[in-house]
This record gives C-alpha cells, sequence and structure tokens, in this order.
C-alpha cells in the first residue's frame, strides 16, 4: 500500500511516496538520503537510529513513517548550519566523547534534546547517564560522552549554540 | 530487508489512523483481516521482527495515536483516569500522576528508553499483556480498572480480571481499550516499585514488584503486594499482603513475609532467567520494596 507523506524534514518540507510498512529510519535513509540515521538492531535497544520528532527523541527503527505524517523531522544532518558543525559536535569532538561514530549521530540528537530542554538548569552527571540510556556506545565507556554533553551545555549557556 | 539472523522484513500493511473512535468502530467493522490495532508499535515492531508475531501475507494497521480523545491524563473525584493512548512521558511527568500514583510514575521510569517512552503508551503496555509488563504490578496496586469499548457499548473490569495468561486477556477483536482508572493514593499511604533485570536500564524484567502500605502509628493497613514475571500473569500476592495486614514492621516480620513470597508464586525458567533464582530474588525484591515504604514514611 503506497501512501503519500509529507513530512518536514531538517526545515524543509518534502513530499514523498512510501509503502505502510516502511519504517522512519527507512525512509530517513533511503527516501530522503540521509546517512548519519544508523540502521543497527532495528527493535530499540541500540539507540543508533536516533532522530527528533516534534523535538523529542524517538527511535526512528520503531516509528512507522506514516504514523508520523505532517511532523516535524530533525537528524544531525540539520544540525550543520553553512557548514560549521554544530557546538554540539565540536563538544563531543574536544572532549573525545567520539571514537568509531556508530553511535555518534544518535547519542547528538538524544544529548541535543537533552540540553535543549535543561534550559537554564544545571545538568548532573546522574541525569546525562539516565537520559542516555537508550544509546548504546562500545567504544567510549561513555566517560568522554558526559563530558562531552556537560561541554555542549556549558556552550549553550555561553551563547554558543544554535 | 534481513540484515542479520532473527530479523524478519515488516510484512506488506494496510494502514489506517482513525481520529475518532466513532470512524474507529466503523473501520473495525469491515477491516480486511488478519487486522492489528497498535499504538506505539514499540513492541508490535519487535514482535513481528523476531517473528513472536507472523503474518503469511498481509496485514492491516489500526492506529489509534491520531485519536485524540484517548490521550489525557485526569484527576477527577478522586478518581485518575488516563486515556490508553497516553505515552509513557507525558505518564511520568504528569504532575498528577506524580503526586496521586507515585508508584506509577516510578515503574515508569525504569521502562524502556526515553526514544521509547516517548512512543510507547501505557495501554500497549496493558494490552500486549506481558507477564513482565511494568506498568502492571504498579497498576495492580493501585486497584486499577480498565475500560474496554466495542461496538456494542462500554465495559468496565478490574485490571486483575482483564489479564488471563501470558500475552492474554479478555478484550474481543472488535474491542479496544480507551482508559485505565484507579483511585488516588491517600496522603498516609506508601507505594513502592522495584524491578530485577540484566542491567538496570532499557531492560525486560526478571522479577518486579510493587508494594503499597498504610502505615498507621506503625503498623500496616491496607497492604498490597504485586509482582510481575513470577507467574502467566503479574499477580498480587495474597497471602503475603494478608500476613502482614495489622502488623508492626521488624526484621522478622519483613523476613517472613519474603519467605511467603517465596511460596506463594510460580515462576517459570526462560532465557532471561531461572525459575529458582527468581523465586529467590522475588523474596528479596519484595523484602526491600517493605522497607523502602518503611523509610519513606519514617
Amino acid at each position: 500500500m503506497k501512501i503519500p507523506l509529507n513530512l518536514t524534514i531538517n526545515g524543509d518540507t518534502v513530499e514523498l511516496t512510501v509503502d505502510a510498512n516502511e519504517t522512519l529510519l527507512h525512509v530517513l535513509r533511503n527516501s530522503a538520503s540521509l546517512q548519519s540515521v544508523h540502521r543497527s538492531c532495528e527493535e530499540g535497544e541500540c539507540g543508533a537510529c536516533t532522530v527528533l520528532v516534534n523535538n523529542e527523541p524517538v527511535n526512528s527503527c520503531l516509528v512507522l513513517a506514516v504514523s508520523v505524517q505532517g511532523a516535524s523531522v530533525m537528524t544531525a544532518e540539520g544540525l550543520v548550519r553553512n557548514n560549521e558543525p554544530h557546538p554540539i559536535m565540536k563538544a563531543f569532538t574536544d572532549e573525545l566523547g567520539i571514537q568509531c561514530g556508530f553511535c555518534t549521530p544518535g547519542m547528538l540528537m538524544t544529548a541535543y534534546a537533552l540540553i535543549n530542554r535543561c534550559e537554564g538548569s544545571e545538568l548532573t552527571d546522574e541525569f546525562i547517564r539516565k537520559s542516555l540510556q537508550g544509546n548504546l556506545c562500545r567504544c567510549t565507556g561513555y566517560v568522554n560522552i558526559v563530558k562531552a554533553v556537560k561541554k555542549a551545555k556549558q556552550n549553550k549557556d555561553a551563547g554558543y549554540w544554535w | 530487508m534481513k540484515n542479520f539472523i532473527g530479523s524478519r522484513s515488516l510484512p506488506d500493511m494496510i494502514y489506517h489512523a482513525p481520529e475518532s473512535i466513532e470512524k474507529l468502530f466503523l473501520l473495525l467493522s469491515d477491516a480486511a483481516r488478519p487486522f492489528r490495532i497498535v499504538a506505539g508499535c514499540t513492541d508490535f515492531i519487535p514482535a513481528v521482527r523476531t517473528g513472536r508475531w507472523s503474518f503469511d501475507e498481509e496485514v492491516t494497521i489500526i492506529d489509534l495515536k491520531q485519536i485524540k480523545a484517548l490521550n489525557y491524563i485526569e484527576h477527577q473525584g478522586g478518581m485518575v483516569h488516563i486515556g490508553a493512548c497516553t505515552r509513557l512521558t507525558q505518564i511520568l511527568e504528569s504532575p498528577e500522576i506524580q503526586e496521586k500514583a507515585p508508584v506509577l510514575a516510578r515503574a515508569v521510569t525504569t521502562m524502556g528508553s526515553w526514544q521509547v517512552r516517548n512512543t510507547a503508551t501505557i495501554g500497549g503496555n496493558i494490552c500486549m499483556s506481558s507477564p513482565a509488563g511494568d506498568t502492571i504490578p504498579a497498576l495492580l496496586v493501585l486497584d486499577a480498572r480498565v475500560t474496554l469499548a466495542g461496538p456494542d457499548g462500554e465495559e468496565e473490569m478490574l485490571l486483575k480480571e482483564f489479564l488471563t495468561g501470558p500475552g492474554q486477556n479478555t478484550m474481543e477483536d472488535n474491542q479496544v481499550m480507551t482508559r485505565i482508572s484507579f483511585p488516588a493514593m491517600e496522603k498516609n499511604e506508601t507505594a513502592c516499585f522495584k524491578k530485577i533485570g540484566n542491567r538496570t536500564a532499557v531492560i525486560i524484567s526478571i522479577v518486579s514488584t510493587a508494594v503499597r502500605i498504610t502505615l498507621e502509628h506503625g503498623v500496616c493497613r491496607n497492604v498490597k503486594i504485586a509482582m510481575g514475571s513470577v507467574a502467566p500473569t503479574p499477580i498480587r500476592i495474597n497471602r503475603a499482603e494478608a500476613f502482614l495486614e495489622g502488623k508492626r514492621l521488624d526484621q522478622e516480620v519483613i523476613h517472613r513475609c519474603g519467605a511467603l513470597v517465596s511460596e506463594e508464586i510460580s515462576p517459570i525458567t526462560d532465557l532471561r532467567a531461572s525459575g529458582d533464582y527468581r523465586r529467590d530474588v522475588a523474596a528479596t525484591l519484595v523484602k526491600r520494596a517493605i522497607a523502602e515504604c518503611m523509610e519513606e514514611k519514617e
């Protein structure tokens, strides 16, 4: 069953035709050519496919694309502006919160949503770890990722953010 | 689209997303079979991918997420009502739930990840009727009732009567769950939810428990103990509840209560843990939960 699907992806309005059984992950990778959305476990364990739907992080592998008709979707590509890496990406490279990079786009999206939610309040290590429970990283041991999220929060508090 | 052993591609689908309950029943009356009613899909998609559910050719999907009338949390006349399609994140962040049913909020915090909670719904967790469904022990100690709607009208029943076995409940094909209701907790009550899994996050319970006690001058009243993953459905532990009634809590009493729990449950051995392990851990978990209830009130 083919269904027309309207989405706002990284700020651009797009009209696609998708199969009813396609997941948002599949549509973003194959129809929208957004390769930052990584396909891994496909059952919501690993978080590598995390994207923001209406500003909230979700596992795109567990979302039928047709079920988010009209939604605003943001992927890691949407963080980049004028070829400049986003301040959260800078924080991840500065603090070495990235090694092989497979989990990184998903991790970035969850962390980005977390920092945007915590306007004005402080982010504790524990709260960062709890919020990132759904993003598995098999390289870093998470220590540098937590540091990177804190650094990114400092960037935002200093006005270096978009 | 097979990528590794055990992961299957999704079957062809016919997709409907009715916007109201009336439209839903119109659809249900002549939907092509087989059909599945879904909400968050966070268990539906893994169920298909792992082969727990399979369909020969195509399946009709009826998605309830667009029905706004199924998404709400309200507190009225001492009762809390939750729409079946309310997402777990909404429950967790709701001031009403945090105040009137903190045990449910506690249970929800242990479920899935932030991403999953943003999509998964409470009705979905109940209707999948897994013995390990984590909202269920919390709702059992809250004496929750569920409302099912069908073409012939609504029926309300106790949650414990709704659940009949692993993955099984009394819901007919043409019914949907619309509402979960329970009395708000009183100020002098205390309740606690605990679970054990292979790790502390994003994990299915090996054993879970919810305990609710009213402490009157140190004496236990209205004791309610529920457990998940120790029987074909999440259950109340009636003999252990009766044992605590009217008693003062001390180490000896808590210990004997834990022993009664071990006797009353019928855990199985599965991929996640052995029956013997579950029996041991169940006693420990209930003891910890009671101790925590006691500390909270002191």
